[in-house]
């Protein structure tokens, strides 16, 4: 009896450790689901739902004054065939256009947002969906390069460099990603 | 009713079954007016029930599993991407924009440049950027201010009665290649700046600002 008191007791801090290991670490991924579900509402109240007030408006104009109708005309001209997508592909990476295109992805968004339409009334036949994603962006990031590139630590020289870099490879890249992107979607909802 | 109520009101207005004159006018523009933010409302409610719900859920479970990975594990592989060699062109141009804009998500995905080497620094950069909308419909937390970019299109393939989960894979591949792409690319521009600029930088240092 007198020798097995300090084994039980050793035995009593090794439960007691494990248990105050276990409910620190069920604390931490409680703490982190938690805080993660804090950051998702942040985001969702300060930066999707206030995008929505603003696109459903938009739409509501569009669709209500006939203004739809007729950009909805030059779009689903566009849209429906590869030349057309590449057609705004490269309109939208012309160095000059690309950066002001840019900021927030509004353009892209409002852009993507009445193909969506165009898309769910049949005007624009579902499998160039794929394509259009990438003909409606190759401005992505144009407005952001020299803040990029100060992010990642870059000389002043390397900016200099990079901007008009990165602005005339979109020249290529951007139809290219279309061509890849129409190759992409054979088979897509057909 | 309240109409009704008006039309006594005003006294001299004329039979409510067919407005006409002034007021008629008046009632037909309002109802047009009023009509523009119906059309709105409608689909605000459609965006609202039909996206968000799925958004706050997807975007918690993925912040929770950055978290509770840690971001800092991903430092190794920038070292690793600022390696020379052709080996290497798909670490840097592939790998890491991946996981940099997956673990560190959209403005912050940047600063994973600052592994590489000057010349390689833009390509990264355009590479990176080029990844933040391509995963928008499987892992809508990397950019979700921007989310409209893949979710408009989307929902057009939703009114079709269509499933998303083949585009949004599409979308998430076709990226992978893109951005592997540009990195290339942009990397070969820039190495060739980068030469014609060093001769003519003595008489001409501005010449290729844009």
């Amino acid at each position: 009896m007198a020798t097995a008191a300090p084994a039980r007791r050793n035995r009593m801090d090794t439960v007691n450790g494990l248990l105050s290991r276990l409910g620190r670490s069920v604390g931490g991924v409680v703490g982190a689901l938690y805080q993660a579900g804090r950051d998702t509402i942040d985001m969702v109240i300060r930066n999707v739902l206030p995008f929505i007030a603003f696109i459903s408006f938009i739409i509501g104009v569009i669709l209500e004054t006939g203004i739809g109708n007729w950009i909805a005309n030059r779009l689903s001209g566009l849209a429906d065939s590869l030349p057309g997508l590449l057609a705004i592909s490269i309109v939208c990476a012309i160095p000059v256009i690309s950066p002001l295109l840019g900021p927030g992805a509004v353009i892209a968004q409002i852009v993507g947002t009445l193909l969506g339409v165009q898309i769910g009334r049949g005007e624009v036949p579902p499998q160039y969906a794929l394509p259009a994603l990438f003909a409606i962006n190759p401005q992505v990031g144009c407005d952001f390069i020299p803040v990029g590139l100060a992010l990642g630590e870059a000389e002043p020289e390397t900016v200099e460099i990079g901007v008009p870099a990165v602005l005339f490879s979109r020249l290529i890249t951007g139809p290219l990603a279309v061509v890849i992107a129409y190759f992409a979607s054979l088979g897509l909802y057909s | 009713m309240g109409g009704t109520l008006l039309t006594v009101l005003a006294g001299e207005a004329p039979a409510p079954s067919d407005p006409g004159g002034f007021n008629g006018t008046l009632a037909r523009w309002a109802e047009n007016f009023i009509g523009v933010f119906q059309r709105g409302a409608e689909t605000f409610t459609g965006l609202v029930v039909g996206i968000i719900p799925l958004l706050i859920v997807l975007l918690t479970a993925v912040n929770a599993l950055i978290r509770l990975i840690g971001v800092e594990r991903i430092d190794k592989v920038g070292e690793l991407a600022a390696r020379p060699g052709l080996q290497y062109l798909p670490v840097r141009y592939l790998l890491l924009p991946v996981l940099a804009v997956f673990f560190l998500t959209n403005p912050m995905a940047y600063t994973m440049g600052r592994f590489l080497p000057e010349n390689k620094k833009p390509a990264f950069y355009d590479s990176a950027v080029s990844f933040v909308h391509p995963p928008l419909g499987i892992f809508p937390h990397v950019n979700p201010g921007e989310y409209f970019v893949y979710g408009g299109i989307a929902a057009g393939i939703t009114t079709l009665g269509l499933g998303l989960g083949d585009l949004a894979v599409r979308y998430f591949y076709v990226g992978l290649i893109v951005i592997f792409i540009r990195g290339i690319v942009t990397e070969v521009i820039t190495n060739i700046m980068l030469r014609r600029q060093a001769p003519a930088s003595d008489e001409e240092p501005s010449e290729v600002t844009a």
